[in-house]
């Protein structure tokens, strides 16, 4: 077994980690059902890759997940940054003080009051240490809520991403940034979140809380890295890889730069176009230096996307738009808990094991010398064989990636294809069919890629409770897609949908020049003018005309190794 | 093209407004943090609208916490925070000062001065200021052996303002021999040669310094001893795990013979380290009782673990960086980023190493060592916040000694040296000046007051009878401060109450300059704008 610690920077980052972990928290519970679907007992994937086992000061047993979440002070809504482990201290306003006998003054901020949601998960947890004493005496005074009433509540209100998970973190997990009196609105730029970075001993607090995580990993694979780019935080994620591509030089780092729809609104003035369009440039140019793969995802619209077909995303809500990307990140993570067992091992239940350094190596590391890589997903992925007897998976994978050209046709790509919980002909699909249709599929591909690789697993991703309503009335009960409308609600969640199959692909392939370019274009267009206001502004981010410059550098080199005979084009955008 | 311009009468209202609205915000935050000045202070108990905790007593902390939006406030509060983060202490002290500087100037704006005036008073006020502080500094003699009871009065000043007064006793004799362990002659100290390490205990008062050091984790292997004797130690900075190089990820392995092959030979290169380690153990342990410990900065993998502890050695993997260099303060040796050049000088040594656990938090001690230049400070307490409280004292201790190493002066307290310094600027240096700056300087004497008056108000004293009977005393000539008990003058050279020179000297320079900021309003605004503006 080879650890994986993840890392979420910033809010839409912690959304989607919020989603992620409650799907490892809905495995965790399924493989323990004794009536429970079978696929999930005998998934073959190991959960201690990406959990750790631990013990609370009061001795009882944990087990968390291997996390560090990183977020702005007064972001976890009703949830302690000591996590949901330690009991709360019930009457903070009687606390005795032990270390001043003089006057003290209590200032008690008004208490987050728990949705019902997590309301009814904290009854669930003291019903069940209780329910020996419960069932003799069983007078509820509480009416008991029901599920549609817990998922109506998140449909209406989630305002923090604390407020759908129903993971237990542990208490070191859950890191709040104190901004010296920034104000929250403002934290929009890589600049102010340098700032805050200086200041006192919050890079440190970081880094020891890593070092915590990663201490007690026999053989850590790697760090899954989310980081919410688009402001402040990708300034504190770019300080903090860069700490720990010095301390662990050997650990890789797949890091996914996530943005919500709701960060694409326009800058109302030209200054702050401007000021966006550096921070992009900037906030890419620095994450990619220090960090072995990167996957920008984060489409303007989901509800606009290829997605709509399967999907009822409302974009304005973090809730519905972080889920998608969380699944898919889930998917890509099955290749690295699987237990491996040499390379031409087969197992019923999985195939293609591959760990993070394997991934990364594999995309990045080959002749194409590309870091920037492309996430399409399936969800739910199409059942193996449709109509006509044929996979149709590989074309039905849509890119979570925003800004890439549509039509590519790279012959020099190379993919990972991740494909878990297919169906064929009504059944589960064993690991051999899946394998077989997919590398049909691949031979009827064209253009095909140079280079892909597959894993197969039998498990599908569970839908747990606090999963938003997001399918339309296609989607049927095990994410089987059905081209009539299916009767009842028209958007359909955890109690309509139990599990879906997934598909999900990263992708090394020029398609990515357009995001490069555009941050190159800005860089030159506004960084490198004398006297202008974009100079100005990046220097009151910490970056003088040589720092500018060598960004510029890295991200010509980076468009050159991608397309070597256009090595002259991006000149154009030295003229305006 | 903005309003102003257009309408320039507009300006001179905006002007008065920011104006006042700067005033009320300096008073605004003097208000909040007034009541956390001095022995007698409160202590604030915030609670967060999750339940978490946080107490403090130190208007650093405080500000912190503090949900600020008012720009002014802000500037104010940032001023405040540099203050400690550059001396160590006297943020409270800096937004009174601020405070009271503005309400001053305020009487007299109202009455149609022109802030200009006012500023120029107070740049002469804070010269003539610190030219006394340099005069009425106590100058103390730090040479080879340093005089430690002027460490511990000037400790115990400060950390009594933050904690009940036994515990702070304690601590002022752990504070002082912290710092001095670390003093090597002709080098700054280097505070983060202290390491403040913190465990969950029932009482405070177990809070001790260790002569060693305390480390976050312990052996990974269940045959390692827990508690050994006489100790060589190895520093060491070199991957002893399995890592697979870049080539050999198994993808690209067609036959699974040849990865295996691949995979054993990297496998040997890491034993071969490991092999040099128990070489160098054998060399020096056999024949004798010692133990061999190994504290690596890098990770340490099981396989590796396991010929560790067959060999009878401890080790611990992961060690924060720092440690590395307070390991070798501590215990002597060197660290190494290599094994290939082990020989016996690169130990060094500790009395004793042990492993404490408490659930699932380990800590390893290294201590009984030779002739530490660095130490941990270990701090105890029932929960979290009170933890907390007691590390930021603890802090604001060890910089209180260090500044007073380094300034090689200390500064009478209890409202000794504002008194002091007020009757000096009215008696002394007001009549010198031209004109109406005389009267900047006469608000800046009495807004120095503002120290002791808060001392007494709130030691529940009445401030006026305070401060009548402190400056009788001074016009005697004498040099008295606040019993605060009492409300009658002290000497506070004899109760032994200190305040470091730097604090001071740093509180008198960066007030003045953030109220005159304040004041001229109309340009800071014009400075502001000036920064965005292409040249
Ligand atoms: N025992 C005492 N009696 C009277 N005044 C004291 C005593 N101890 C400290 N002080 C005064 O308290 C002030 C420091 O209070 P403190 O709460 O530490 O605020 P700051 O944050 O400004 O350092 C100094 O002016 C100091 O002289
Ligand atoms: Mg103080």
């Amino acid at each position: 077994m080879r650890e994986i610690v993840t890392i979420q920077v910033g809010e839409f980052a912690n959304y989607i980690g919020s989603h992620y972990w409650n799907f490892q928290d809905e495995l965790l519970g399924l493989a323990e059902e004794p009536q429970g679907d079978p696929v999930y007992k005998s998934s073959s994937l190991n959960m201690d890759v990406l959990y750790r086992s631990g013990e609370t000061s009061q001795g009882i047993l944990t087990y968390c997940p291997r996390l560090l979440s990183i977020g702005y002070k007064g972001t976890l809504g009703s949830l302690s940054s000591s996590g949901s482990l330690n009991p709360r201290i019930s009457q903070p306003d009687t606390l005795e003080i032990v270390t001043w006998p003089g006057n003290v003054t209590r200032y008690t901020a008004e208490p987050r009051e728990k949705n019902i949601f997590l309301q009814s998960l904290c009854e669930e947890g003291t019903a069940n240490l209780t329910s020996n004493v419960a069932d003799q005496g069983s007078s509820h005074p509480q009416r008991k809520i029901t599920d549609k009433e817990r998922i109506e509540c998140l449909e209406n209100g989630v305002q923090y991403w604390t407020d759908f998970s129903k993971v237990q973190f542990h208490p070191r997990s859950l890191y709040e940034l104190h901004g010296s009196w920034i104000d929250v609105e403002k934290f929009d730029n890589y600049g102010i979140g340098e700032e805050i970075l200086s200041a006192g001993f919050q890079s440190e607090e970081m880094n020891e809380r890593l070092r915590f995580f990663i201490e007690e990993c026999d053989h850590i694979q790697g760090i899954q890295f989310i980081v919410d780019d688009s402001g402040g935080f990708s300034a504190i994620a770019a300080g903090f890889l860069e700490d720990i591509a010095d301390e662990y030089s050997n650990t890789p780092v797949l890091l996914y730069s996530a943005r919500s729809p709701a960060s694409y609104k326009l800058g109302k003035s030209p200054k702050e176009s401007v000021s966006r369009a550096l921070h992009d440039a900037v906030s890419f140019s620095r994450l990619s230096s220090c960090c072995k793969l990167m996957v920008p995802v984060g489409l303007p619209s989901l509800s606009r996307s290829k997605f709509s077909s399967t999907l009822f995303v409302e974009d304005q809500k973090l809730f519905h738009s972080s889920a998608i990307y969380a699944a898919s990140i889930h998917s890509i993570s099955i290749p690295f808990r699987m237990e491996s067992h040499g390379v031409n091992a087969e197992s019923l239940y999985i195939s293609g094991a591959m760990d993070v350094g394997g991934m990364v190596q594999m995309l990045a590391g080959q002749a194409r010398q590309n870091m920037i890589t492309i996430l399409d997903s399936a969800l739910p992925a199409h059942f193996l064989n449709d109509a006509n007897n044929q996979s149709t998976i590989l074309r039905s994978l849509c890119s979570l990636t925003p800004e890439i050209e549509e039509n590519n046709d790279d012959l020099h790509s190379i993919e990972s294809l991740i494909v878990h919980g297919a169906f064929s002909g009504g059944r589960r699909a064993s690991i051999s069919e899946v394998e077989k249709f997919i590398h049909t599929e691949y031979q009827n591909e064209l253009p095909r890629p140079k280079l892909y690789h597959l894993t197969a697993a039998s498990c599908p991703l569970p839908i747990p409770l606090p999963f938003p309503s997001i399918f339309n009335n296609r989607v049927g009960r095990l994410g089987e897609l059905s081209t009539t409308r299916l009767i009842g609600a028209e958007r359909r969640g955890s109690l309509e949908v139990e599990s879906i199959p997934m598909a999900a692909r990263l992708r090394s392939s020029s398609a990515v020049k357009p995001i490069i370019e555009t941050r190159l274009g800005s860089l030159r267009r506004y960084g490198l003018q004398r006297g202008g206001f974009g100079v100005e502004l990046l220097r009151s981010w910490g970056f003088g005309k040589e720092e500018v410059e060598d960004m510029g550098e890295a991200l010509g080199k980076m468009m050159m190794l991608l397309d070597p005979n256009a090595c002259g084009a991006s000149s154009d955008f030295d003229s305006d | 093209m903005s309003l102003r311009v257009l309408n320039p009468n507009a300006e001179v209202l905006n002007k008065s407004a920011a104006l006042h609205m700067n005033i009320n915000a300096a008073k605004g935050l003097q208000d909040v943090l007034k009541t956390n000045l001095g022995p007698k202070g409160t202590i604030k108990m915030l609670v967060g609208g999750a339940g978490d905790i946080k107490l403090t007593k130190d208007g650093n902390t405080l500000l912190k916490e503090m949900q600020i939006q008012n720009p002014t406030a802000i500037m104010i509060a940032r001023t405040a925070v540099a203050q400690d983060d550059t001396s160590g202490d006297g943020t409270t002290s800096t937004v009174l000062f601020i405070g009271e500087l503005m309400k001053q100037s305020e009487r007299y704006i109202d009455e149609g001065m022109h802030p200009r005036v006012l500023v120029d008073g107070f740049e002469i006020a804070k010269r003539a200021t610190i030219e006394f502080l340099e005069k009425f500094k106590t100058p103390v003699v730090m040479g080879e052996t340093p005089d430690k009871e002027i460490l511990k009065m000037v400790a115990r000043t400060t950390l009594r303002t933050k904690l009940y007064e036994a515990l702070a006793d304690q601590l002022t004799d752990i504070v002082v021999n912290a710092v001095l362990c670390i003093r090597k002659s002709d080098e700054p100290i280097d505070l983060f040669m202290v390491e403040i390490m913190h465990m969950r205990h029932k009482f405070d008062v177990d809070t001790r310094l260790v002569e060693g050091l305390v480390l976050d984790h312990g052996s990974r292997h269940p045959d390692m001893k827990r508690r050994a004797e006489n100790c060589y130690i190895l520093t060491c900075n070199v991957s002893l795990e399995y890592e697979k190089s870049e080539v050999n990820a198994g993808f690209f392995y067609s036959n699974a013979e040849q990865r295996e092959k691949m995979v054993a030979a990297e496998r040997r290169q890491v034993d071969e380290r490991v092999k040099k380690i128990i070489e160098l153990k054998q060399k020096v342990c056999s024949g004798n009782e010692s133990n061999f410990v190994v504290i690596n900065q890098k990770g340490i993998d099981p396989p590796s673990l396991d010929l560790l502890a067959r060999a009878g050695i401890i080790a611990l993997r992961r060690a924060k960086r720092r440690n590395m260099e307070r390991l070798i303060l501590a215990c002597g040796g060197e660290a190494v980023n290599s094994v290939d050049s082990l020989t016996p000088d690169c130990l060094g040594w500790a009395g004793l190493v042990y492993e404490h656990v408490l659930g699932e938090e380990k800590y390893t001690f290294v201590e009984n060592v030779k002739n530490p230049h660095s130490c941990t400070i270990l701090i105890k307490g029932p929960n979290d916040h009170t933890i907390a409280q007691i590390k930021d004292a603890v802090r604001d201790g060890l910089r209180s000694v260090k500044n007073t190493l380094e300034d090689e002066a200390v500064i009478l307290g209890a409202g000794a040296f504002e008194v002091a310094a007020r009757q000096h600027l009215i008696n002394n240096v007001k009549k010198t000046v031209q004109g109406r700056a005389q009267l900047g300087v006469e608000a800046f004497a009495d807004a120095l007051m503002v120290v002791p008056k808060t001392l007494a108000e709130n030691s529940g004293l009445d401030t006026q009878d305070v401060i009548i009977s402190l400056t009788n005393e001074h016009d005697r000539g004498n040099v008295v401060g606040l019993n605060h008990h009492t409300g009658e003058p002290i000497d506070p050279q004899m109760e032994g109450i200190f305040d470091n020179y730097s604090v001071k000297r740093q509180i008198i320079n960066s007030g003045p300059v953030i109220a005159s900021q304040l004041l001229l309003v109309d340009e800071v605004i014009r400075a502001g704008r000036n920064m965005r503006k292409p040249t």
